[in-house]
């Protein structure tokens, strides 16, 4: 519930059950992985093993304000309007 | 009983690159809202990020300048969190393998040499500005979202919690200000938010070795702000801790109106990030050589300036410390000094009359101070002519010869005409003269003063002392 709640999900009584028994799932096939030895292999947090790939810091094209504003469910004076921002919710 | 006071600071600097961090969108401050956005910094799906060259290598250098290691091996992760001012509803950030590790900032205060230790810097990107409907966030029926800021490059550097007081929090962020700026990696500047600082704090016992509980004081937006909301917190934590009571660990904020912090959070309201490895970003190996090529461009940097114009230009620690925190008035001393020369007469002008009036019309050219300080010298005006020949500089194109030309400021030369000065002064004032007979000496200070008047300050006091002792010497 707290992962939902984290990840802004809504979810019926149906689908919780439903997700629960995959995250069970996804948990136990973890389980499964860390039993494998892996001492003396190097960490992998990534698949590719490319390179640093750098940019060079020039200025390109940007969208028109309109096409920004336009994916805005409510927009004010060129700004995005967003309700009252209530903190500590989560 | 007394407590020690401990501060650790996280600070934010944005980097002055052309383009954002992670896409090719403008960096200006002030174009009109939502104008320099797009698929990248706006998070839309199916984008891709790239990473700024510049932005590695300015990270690079202010870790290099503040002593770090910089790591060859870095990555950058994904922290999570919903704000309306965080498009992606996560920041890419570097949390595990940070850029750098393990630095140190030394700074003087009050001529004892400080130092703090930097724990980490690494590389992130900036979120976007709210712009809130009413007074603050709290009063607030809606609120603005601007992300042309959304993407900017910042590094942040946290140090360890090695701050003792919240006068050396305010001048740390100072030093470390300056640094920033002798470096050129950013224009730090507070009021627009390319420098910003959160602090935390804590007491215990004096020289306890058991840290206290921490509270993180946020919205501090000026160095002024820095150093009173420290001091208020650390009293608002005295007072608490002596009536028995307990710190609560939490997040609070700076309210400048009211002068105080008041709660914003506490721990377990604080957000989980769920950080993970950014999937869409290649780790960060660096080049050794290239590191060391930045390492060996690395201009001087304000503590070493000031020990190099204390050896080589015979300062005081006042008068480096002073060309160091004004890197425009340091610029324009070392253009005009000689190494191992007399360079009393330069900072004499440099931190007398000329800062005031520099500081409210901008700098001279140096060839012109350079041929005031060269007439002085060489005495075709005095000194307390050069004042006025100094002002007129502010004024007027014309070169410090020129003014003195036009002025008729040359210093009166004829002998002749001066004595002829001393002799009307000294006729004009025939019971002074009866006095200074008689022995009241402190009178000759009079005479010269008179005499001085009477060539309308032209006079070289010097010539003019050697004149008037003849003179009254004759007469005695």
């Amino acid at each position: 519930m707290r992962m939902a709640r984290l990840a802004r999900l809504e979810l019926s009584e149906e689908e919780i059950e439903l997700y629960l028994r995959d995250l069970n799932g996804f948990l136990a096939s973890g389980r499964k992985l860390q039993q494998v030895d892996v001492g003396g292999l190097a960490g992998t947090s990534h698949a590719l093993t490319v390179g640093t790939v750098l940019r060079p810091d020039q200025v390109g094209e940007s969208l028109p304000q309109a096409a920004v504003l336009a994916e805005g469910p409510e927009v004010m004076d060129g700004y995005f309007k967003v309700p009252r921002i209530v903190e500590g919710q989560e | 009983m007394n407590y020690d006071i401990v501060i650790g600071l996280e600070i934010h600097v944005a980097l002055l690159t052309e383009s954002k961090f992670l896409c090719s969108c403008s960096t200006a401050f002030g174009a009109a809202p939502n104008t320099q956005c797009c698929p990248v910094c706006l998070g839309l799906p199916g984008s891709l990020p790239m990473v700024n060259e510049k932005a590695v290598e300015y990270a690079v250098k202010a870790g290099l300048a503040l002593n770090c290691q910089v790591h060859h091996f870095s990555r950058f992760d994904r922290k999570n969190y919903f704000y309306p001012d965080l498009p992606k509803a996560y920041q890419i950030t570097q949390d595990t393998y940070p850029l750098c590790t393990d630095g140190y900032l030394e700074y003087y205060i009050d001529d004892q040499l400080h130092r703090t230790a930097i724990t980490r810097l690494h590389l992130e990107e900036e979120a976007g500005k709210l712009i809130h409907s009413g007074g603050s966030i709290v009063d607030s029926e809606y609120s603005l979202v601007d992300y042309n800021r959304a993407g900017i490059p910042l590094i942040e550097i946290v140090t360890a919690p090695d701050i003792t007081s919240p006068r050396q929090a305010r001048l740390f962020l100072e030093q470390l200000r300056l640094l920033m700026l002798y470096i050129g990696v950013s224009d730090v500047k507070m009021e627009e938010g390319s420098l910003r600082c959160d602090a935390n704090i804590s007491l215990k016992p004096q020289g306890s070795a058991v840290l206290g509980t921490k509270v993180e004081v946020k919205n501090l937006n000026s160095f002024r702000a820095l150093e009173r909301a420290l001091e208020y917190e650390a009293e608002r934590q005295r007072i608490v801790l002596e009536q028995g009571g307990k710190i609560r660990q939490e997040s609070r904020t700076w309210d400048e109106r009211s002068g105080r912090t008041a709660s914003m959070r506490s721990k377990a309201d604080a957000p989980d990030y769920r950080y993970f490895p950014e999937p869409d970003l290649p780790p960060l190996r660096l080049d050794p050589a290239w590191v060391e090529r930045i390492k060996a461009s690395l201009p001087e940097r304000p503590l070493e300036r000031l020990r190099r114009l204390e050896k080589e230009f015979g300062l005081s620690r006042y008068e480096a410390t002073f060309l160091v925190n004004y890197p425009d008035f340091g610029q324009l001393f070392l253009e005009l000094a000689v190494a191992g020369g007399d360079n009393r007469a330069l900072i004499n002008l440099l931190m007398g009359e000329y800062a005031g009036l520099a500081r409210e019309f901008g700098h001279l050219e140096p060839e012109r101070l350079t041929e005031l300080l060269a007439i002085v010298d060489e005495g075709l005006i005095t000194h307390s002519q050069s004042k006025a020949v100094l002002e007129e500089l502010f004024r007027s194109p014309l070169s410090p010869r020129q003014i003195v030309k036009e002025k008729g400021w040359e210093v009166l030369r004829d002998v002749e005409q001066l004595r002829e000065a001393i002799q009307g002064v000294l006729a004009g004032h025939p019971d002074l003269l009866d006095r200074y007979r008689a022995g009241e000496e402190r009178l000759f200070g009079f005479f010269v003063g008179q005499v001085m008047r009477a060539v309308q300050g032209k006079a070289d006091p010097k010539v003019v002392n050697q004149l008037l002792k003849e003179e009254l010497n004759r007469l005695v």
